[in-house]
């Protein structure tokens, strides 16, 4: 049995950054794991001493993601088939909203996103300031961002414009934090990577008030190597529309 | 009559057959067996005479016999399309809820509270 710390155990953040234990016990962190057996590790590691409700999914991952899960994280569940990044999503947060959770933390298991941020987020969340806070790359010290990724997030930036009439500055970050209001609003039925859209589409929908937090992401070759590609962007495009007009 | 249409006679009517015996028996629809029963007979009278599907496709503006029925075929390939298009959408989303609820069901705990029923506290 790992040891989690208990709540006067929880570590300081780097930066300077600060968490009132209780907001971080209220946020249940979801973290979505597809054959990331030799990332999420750390990931799950570096969360813990902070957040002791982190709650991973196994996506149906072939590479031992789940033994490490079931030994790592606090919550480890599995989807025993891969049903895709915004069901693996929406399983974590039914899950974490039955078990109490008073805020919902979105975070990838590649180890692109800081815990500070995260905690920054949380802590908006948490004193009222917003509904729901989104991590903003554009306006945080992202290093090593290749061109043509961002060229491609600038278009569905765009994208977005068009169809949900919203404004925002990086619509697909990982790193999201919802209130249990909005996250129990959000039923995530696009199974794929088309969620991030739906999550924009229901904030311009509903009224709720947003917080775009300057995030830092880290850009490494592993993480790079997993990112979308422009094809995949297009086939996002195409579950999404579907999607809108089926419902 | 040609070979062709003597085989295509037979599979037309065996299928009507089975149609109408499944449709006797109850196990399927009654109005799923009608359209089935039609469209089969239907092809039965074109098999027999060829020349009638021309003759409706002049009414109905096409030069040829054969360019209605392709017309036809296109549609309905494209409705048959659609409609498992549509039925596999709900299968998807009616296996991700199941696979949820099993995830939900057997997740494993290593938490703080976990760790305090294993020690026997409450």
């Amino acid at each position: 049995m790992s040891s989690v710390p208990s709540r006067s155990e929880i570590a300081p953040l780097p930066g300077g950054v600060r968490i009132a234990p209780e907001v971080a016990r209220g946020t249940w962190v979801v973290i979505p794991v597809y054959n990331e057996a030799r990332a999420v590790r750390a990931v799950i590691r570096g969360l813990r001493e902070h957040f002791p409700n982190v709650v991973c999914i196994d996506d149906g991952s072939a590479d031992g993601t789940w033994e490490v899960l079931r030994a790592e994280a606090p919550h480890a569940l599995r989807h025993f088939v891969n049903r895709g990044q915004g069901a693996a999503l929406q399983t974590g947060t039914a899950y974490a909203l039955r078990h109490g959770a008073e805020r919902i933390a979105h975070f990838d298991a590649d180890g692109q996103h800081r815990v500070e941020d995260l905690a920054r987020m949380a802590t908006l969340v948490a004193d009222g300031s917003c509904d729901i806070a989104l991590g903003d790359r554009f306006r945080g010290e992202t290093a090593g961002i290749p061109t043509g990724r961002r060229l491609l997030l600038r278009t569905a930036v765009l994208f977005h414009r068009v169809t949900s009439g919203i404004d925002l500055n990086d619509v697909h970050n990982g790193l999201r934090v919802l209130s249990r209001s909005a996250a129990d609003r959000i039923e995530l039925t696009a199974d794929r990577m088309a969620h991030a859209s739906e999550i924009i589409d229901l904030i311009a929908r509903s009224g709720l008030r947003v917080a775009q937090v300057p995030v830092t992401i880290h850009y490494t070759d592993y993480s790079k190597a997993k990112g979308q590609s422009w094809t995949a962007g297009f086939r996002i495009i195409f579950h999404y529309l579907v999607g809108k007009v089926l419902g | 009559m040609t070979v062709f249409q003597i085989f295509l006679l037979s599979v037309l009517s065996l299928g009507t057959a089975t149609v109408l015996l499944l449709a006797w028996r109850r196990s399927m629809p009654r109005f799923a067996a009608a359209v089935i029963v039609a469209v089969l007979t239907g092809g039965i009278v074109f098999s027999v005479k060829p020349d009638l599907t021309t003759a409706i496709a002049h009414r109905l503006g096409i030069a040829r016999g054969t360019d209605l029925l392709l017309y036809i075929l296109v549609l309905a390939v494209l409705y048959g399309f659609i409609a498992i298009y549509l039925k596999l959408r709900r299968v998807r989303r009616e296996l991700t809820l199941l696979v949820r609820e099993i995830a939900i069901r057997e997740a494993v705990r290593n938490d703080e509270d976990a760790s305090k029923r294993a020690r026997g506290e409450s």
